[in-house]
């Protein structure tokens, strides 16, 4: 990570100050959230205990079955979600959404309710696929929806996602209404890591697996960035990069799904602020994104499991609530600074 | 069921019934809300608080009467609980929420019983149809009064004050309706003596912890004192059954306050007491309780080591909770622990 922000330093850019600002930042709250997340919560792992072992010689048992798959999910999730959203506001090329706001995570949630409701026995993986498979319609039907949109409007695009995720949201929650599953429904796509431990967490690493790809193809995104037919004078497989960008962006969505549930706003302010620091190459600003997502989440997630000590609040209420203050801001300052 | 009572104990329904023959010689329409009293004309009036507020925050409380014929013909009831005592008192119940009805349950249903909607809506062109005699509305169904009120005298068997209090309010009421005052003195009775040898189970039994699951999140249960009315629930195994709770402070909120595994390991409860939502609901093929609650954290309880973890019918402890029969299954799920 360290090499990585140095080198984007290296770089020439228009706003070099923050950028070195917001790396410190990066550089030095990652691994205190992180460390933090692993010592803090309802049983006492302290550093101490850990090398003691005496009469808590449980902390060291507890400390890997409970707050190395929390923290570890905390990060993929953030990292994951955050790239996510990067690579859908590339494809569409617009700075608004996010596959919250585009109807890709209700499309998802509607796959995880027919695979709960259609294969009950059905392993998490493979409920996992279903909604991953969800997602991706999702992505399609939002991208076709889009183009025949004739003006495209900075805000009437999101706009239309949001419309289209309502309208799938609505069925979902009308399926769910009927068969009595509503308040499940509502239960787990309420993001939430109360109940990660391992062995229920692992998911999330096939959205590590979706970064990854994310960051290998990530000059492509930057192109596509640019447009359809710019992408194609530049001997780009336009149609390939954008299924690439739909796969990845709906297989994170599942991931995170069935691990954690819905966290919204995520994948919508971390690229933005990155944009803002060090500009739209997608190469470039994809560690920043990640760690940026990864420090958000971790530190949602430890207020989450703070605030109401020693019971929790979801970490999904927490990151809206935070994720919309930041989403305001963001709009507010684009505002002030378009005039 | 053998009778060994305590004192004070078997003093009560005597108690009770003395107290509402006194209640029958003071003016009708009293605001009291457990007066259920007998007039010449053979019908039964019935007295509570209504709340005319809706779902607000804020109830507003109207002392509403109604006049219920004396062994009615056709029973509509939406009030599960009051389906059981119907039923466990030697009536028959002519329309309900089917869907609804648990297993246990169908019995006390009219052979050609007809659908009169779910918990929360009422059918009422066809309860209209049926021309009724009395309606039971109570809990969830509470907000139908007005609408039911119109077709036939609607009653509101909704708990108010303790769960005893409303059981034999309710108990006795409809003993009265049904012409069956003596089987429900006797069921009070029994069921009284039922929940002290519960009692007497629980006493030194240690503490306990009630935990609902759902949708893969624990959630734990408060003692309901002085909340009273819906936030019961899994707190009846604190305020009825007398367990010992690990921790005092939880809010006392229908479903509970989330918590991680860890909180069930920090704490280590005697004994868990597992309320499965999804089984409660129907949702079958949700992850049942026990595949939740089967995981390394959860093994390093005091509960699981000494096979103390009670799954307690859902049923009868999220939908129901009330009527004589359901009571029943309550007093013999918490007895189990004294086997």
């Amino acid at each position: 990570m360290t090499a990585l922000a140095a080198d984007a330093t290296g770089t020439p850019t228009r706003i070099r100050p923050r950028r070195t600002w917001v790396g410190v930042l990066i550089g030095v709250a990652f691994p205190v959230l992180a460390a933090l997340s692993l010592f803090i919560g309802v049983s006492d792992v302290s550093p101490a205990a850990l090398i003691a072992g005496g009469p808590d010689g449980d902390a060291a048992s507890l400390l890997l079955v409970s707050r190395v798959p929390r923290t570890v999910s905390a990060i993929l999730v953030g990292a994951s979600l955050a790239i996510a959203g990067l690579i859908m506001q590339m494809l569409v090329r617009n700075r608004f959404v996010e596959p919250g706001t585009t109807g890709v995570t209700e499309f998802a949630t509607l796959g995880m309710l027919v695979a709960l409701i259609c294969w009950p026995a059905m392993p998490v993986f493979g409920k996992m696929g279903v909604a991953a498979v969800f997602g991706l319609v999702g992505t399609w039907v939002f991208l076709r929806v889009i183009r025949q949109v004739p003006v495209r409007q900075l805000v009437l695009v999101p706009l239309v996602g949001i419309m289209l995720g309502g309208i799938v949201g609505a069925v979902t929650a009308f399926v769910a209404y009927r068969l009595d599953l509503l308040q499940s429904l509502s239960q787990w796509s309420l993001g939430s890591f109360a109940t990660i431990m391992q062995g229920r967490y692992e998911y999330v690493w096939i959205a590590a697996v979706m970064v990854v790809v994310a960051w290998v193809a990530a000059d492509r995104f930057s192109v596509i960035g640019m447009g359809e037919e710019f992408a194609t004078n530049l001997g780009l497989d336009y149609r390939r990069v954008v299924a690439i960008g739909m796969v990845v962006i709906a297989v994170i969505t599942a991931a995170v799904l069935v691990t954690a549930g819905m966290i919204p706003f995520l994948g919508l302010v971390v690229p933005n602020i990155v944009s803002l620091i060090i500009g739209d190459n997608v190469r470039r600003s994809i560690p920043w994104v990640a760690g940026l997502g990864a420090v958000f989440v971790l530190a949602c997630d430890i207020l989450a499991r703070t605030l109401r000590f020693p019971y929790e609040i979801p970490l999904g209420v927490v990151v809206g609530i935070v994720g919309a203050g930041l989403f305001l801001w963001l709009l507010l300052r684009r505002g002030s600074r378009a005039h | 069921m053998t009778v060994k009572l305590t004192r004070p104990l078997f003093a009560a329904p005597i108690a009770l019934v003395a107290a509402l023959a006194l209640a029958s010689c003071a003016t009708a329409g009293d605001a009291g809300t457990d007066a259920a009293e007998e007039t010449t004309d053979a019908t039964v009036s019935f007295s509570w608080d209504r709340n005319i507020a809706g779902e607000d925050e804020d109830p507003e409380y109207e002392a509403t009467t109604v006049e219920v014929p004396v062994d009615p013909e056709t029973i509509v009831v939406f009030d599960i609980a009051s389906l059981d005592t119907i039923g466990a008192l030697g009536g028959e119940v002519a329309g309900a929420p089917l869907e609804n009805v648990p297993d246990y349950l169908e019995g006390y249903l009219a052979d050609d019983a007809f659908n009169a909607g779910t918990l929360f809506e009422a059918d009422l062109i066809e309860i209209e149809a049926q021309q009724p005699d009395l309606i039971v509305i109570g809990g969830r169904s509470a907000g139908l009064w007005e609408d039911l009120n119109e077709i036939a005298p609607t009653v509101d068997l909704s708990l108010t004050g303790t769960f005893l209090e409303t059981l034999e309010r309710n108990t006795t009421f409809l003993g009265e309706v049904l012409g069956a005052e003596d089987e429900a003195a006797a069921a009070i009775v029994e069921l009284e003596a039922g929940i002290a040898e519960a009692q007497a189970a629980t006493a030194d039994a240690g503490t306990g912890l009630g935990i609902m699951v759902t949708g893969g999140e624990l959630r734990a249960l408060a003692p309901s004192e002085g909340a009273g009315a819906r936030e019961a629930r899994g707190g009846l195994i604190y305020d009825v059954f007398g367990v010992d709770p690990v921790v005092e402070d939880v809010a006392a909120a229908t479903h509970g306050e989330p918590v991680s595994f860890e909180f069930l390991v920090e704490h280590d409860p005697d004994f868990l007491w597992v309320v499965d939502r999804d089984a409660a609901t129907g949702a079958e093929d949700a992850q049942p309780a026990a595949e939740v609650l089967d995981n390394e954290l959860v093994q390093q309880t005091t509960a699981y080591e000494q096979g103390q973890i009670v799954y307690l019918d859902p049923v009868a402890w999220y939908i129901v909770f009330g009527g004589i029969d359901t009571t029943q299954i309550m007093i013999d799920d918490v007895l189990a622990i004294a086997e």
